[in-house]
């Protein structure tokens, strides 16, 4: 049998380490950022009845880390009676968002048509956003059900970005960027972002000058939120494994730091 | 000829493009629009026609070839596969297309990049090394950044949330934007050089 060498401990490590924190189910609760915050106080601002888009711009790859955060908003959005419009500028993105907006719905007892929509994927985000700004009806003639975009009660009136409170695109790359720069810029629509902790460093400077309304990012975002909503779900039971996982690599660097200054000063390099 | 036609095509829609962009003249926003929306709608049903048929060629060769052959078999399955499904049953919720898709794609695509975390914790092992002043600096950014992002982080001293906060405000958001700034440079000068005919690799053959 094959000798296992020392990455191999390491894998080993860590799937015990995340697989005892996932059956312990402990809540260790978080501190709420003021990031979170600000998203949490925008949509319950919002007068009721206010129509929000949610973008789902996200690849299948990433759903343990976006699907609590979508979660997380459309439960908040529902709560507050927002009339939601889902749209998906990702392929991969149309069945994960209809799929999210259904099973919220249900459990607040809301009606597709009246209460949300989902009008599917369109390709060519670009194309989609600004032709959105024109004319939404023209960009989705009907749902993702087939439905006519006439027959759906909720989107009378709703020509284009001018009846849209704002857009909350819920992204695992650098779609938001897009949302800003066509949605945003050229028709004035307010742009938050739900999105994958790699890419919160890159909105920042969105969020720092404006641009950007709003983020929360990763399962830590996630997991704020939830607090923030008083209602637990997949964020705050995966912030037990996020944090033993991060306490494990920062032992594993730990490790290799005290290993390396070892072997440098018994070659007499340090 | 055959290199200045697509060349005078691109620049004059290029052109056009732009400087509709900045005008608010109903007549330059309607040129805009329709190149923008219908246009490059029609030439990205093509693009995905020639992505397709290449992907299918590509893998035909490697089977013949007999490279990787179990897996290039699979990939033509599920390219052939896929639309099929869509085009008979529909890719509305519950359908065959969105069964596979759910619980074959997003299963294998959650798996492999949730293999990262092993990776990213191997690596730490063995190459996040303090061996210079700057490396130490990074490695220190890293640990605070990891640890603020975890539940303890507030536990053990409670300002290091506030320290993680001053790294992602200050230089983490500079180093970003000047990347940001490169990179719209870069694009602005590359789309220059094409609109005007100084780039023309996009036009492939000769130099």
């Amino acid at each position: 049998m094959k000798r296992l060498e020392s990455r191999h401990w390491v894998f080993i490590g860590l799937f015990l380490v995340v697989l005892l924190s996932m059956l312990l189910q402990v809540d260790l609760g978080v501190e709420v950022s003021s990031d979170t915050t600000r998203l949490f106080d925008y949509i319950e601002n919002l007068p009721p009845g206010s129509t929000i888009m949610i973008s789902f711009d996200h690849e299948a790859s990433s759903l343990p880390e976006i699907r609590p955060l979508a979660l997380a908003v459309l439960r908040h959005a529902f709560a507050r009676n927002q009339r939601l419009v889902g749209v998906a500028l990702l392929a991969e993105g149309t069945g994960i968002g209809y799929r999210l907006m259904e099973q919220v719905g249900k459990e607040y007892g809301k009606v597709y048509g009246e209460d949300y929509v989902f009008l599917g994927f369109k390709p060519q985000y670009i194309a989609a956003m600004l032709s959105m700004g024109e004319s939404i009806r023209q960009t989705f003639p009907e749902d993702y059900l087939g439905r006519s975009y006439d027959s759906l009660p909720m989107l009378q009136g709703v020509r284009n970005y001018d009846q849209i409170a704002g857009v909350i695109s819920i992204a695992d790359g650098s779609l938001t960027t897009h949302w800003i720069e066509y949605a945003g810029n050229q028709y004035g629509v307010r742009v938050s972002a739900a999105v994958a902790a790699a890419m919160v460093t890159t909105y920042d400077p969105y969020l720092a000058s404006g641009q950007l309304h709003a983020m929360i990012g990763g399962l830590r975002g996630a997991a704020e939120y939830e607090q923030l909503i008083h209602q637990g779900g997949s964020g705050l039971r995966g912030m037990l494994a996020q944090t033993t996982a991060h306490m494990y690599v920062i032992l594993m660097i730990l490790i290799g730091n005290v290993v390396y200054f070892r072997g440098r000063r018994k070659r007499g390099e340090g | 000829m055959r290199r200045r036609i697509p060349q005078l095509v691109c620049g004059l829609f290029g052109l056009v493009t732009f400087l509709c962009y900045f005008s608010s003249h109903p007549i330059a926003r309607k040129i805009y629009l329709t190149v923008t929306l219908d246009y490059w709608q029609i030439i990205f049903a093509f693009t995905l026609i020639v992505g397709a048929l290449s992907f299918v060629r590509v893998n035909l060769r490697a089977v013949e070839r007999g490279e990787d052959r179990p897996y290039k078999i699979v990939s033509l399955i599920g390219v052939v596969l896929m639309p099929i499904l869509a085009l008979i049953w529909g890719i509305r919720g519950g359908s065959p297309f969105m069964w596979v898709f759910e619980n074959i794609q997003v299963p294998m695509q959650a798996t492999v990049f949730s293999l990262l975390a092993f990776f990213v914790a191997s690596a730490s092992y063995r190459g996040f090394r303090a061996r210079s002043l700057q490396a130490a600096i990074l490695l220190g950014a890293a640990l605070l950044i990891l640890i603020s992002r975890s539940s303890i982080g507030d536990l053990i001293w409670d300002r290091i949330p506030e320290a993680a906060e001053w790294v992602r405000s200050n230089p983490a958001m500079s180093a970003r934007r000047a990347i940001l700034i490169g990179i719209g440079l870069g694009s602005l000068t590359t789309s220059v050089r094409v609109l005007v005919g100084i780039e023309r690799t996009w036009l492939g053959g000769e130099k």
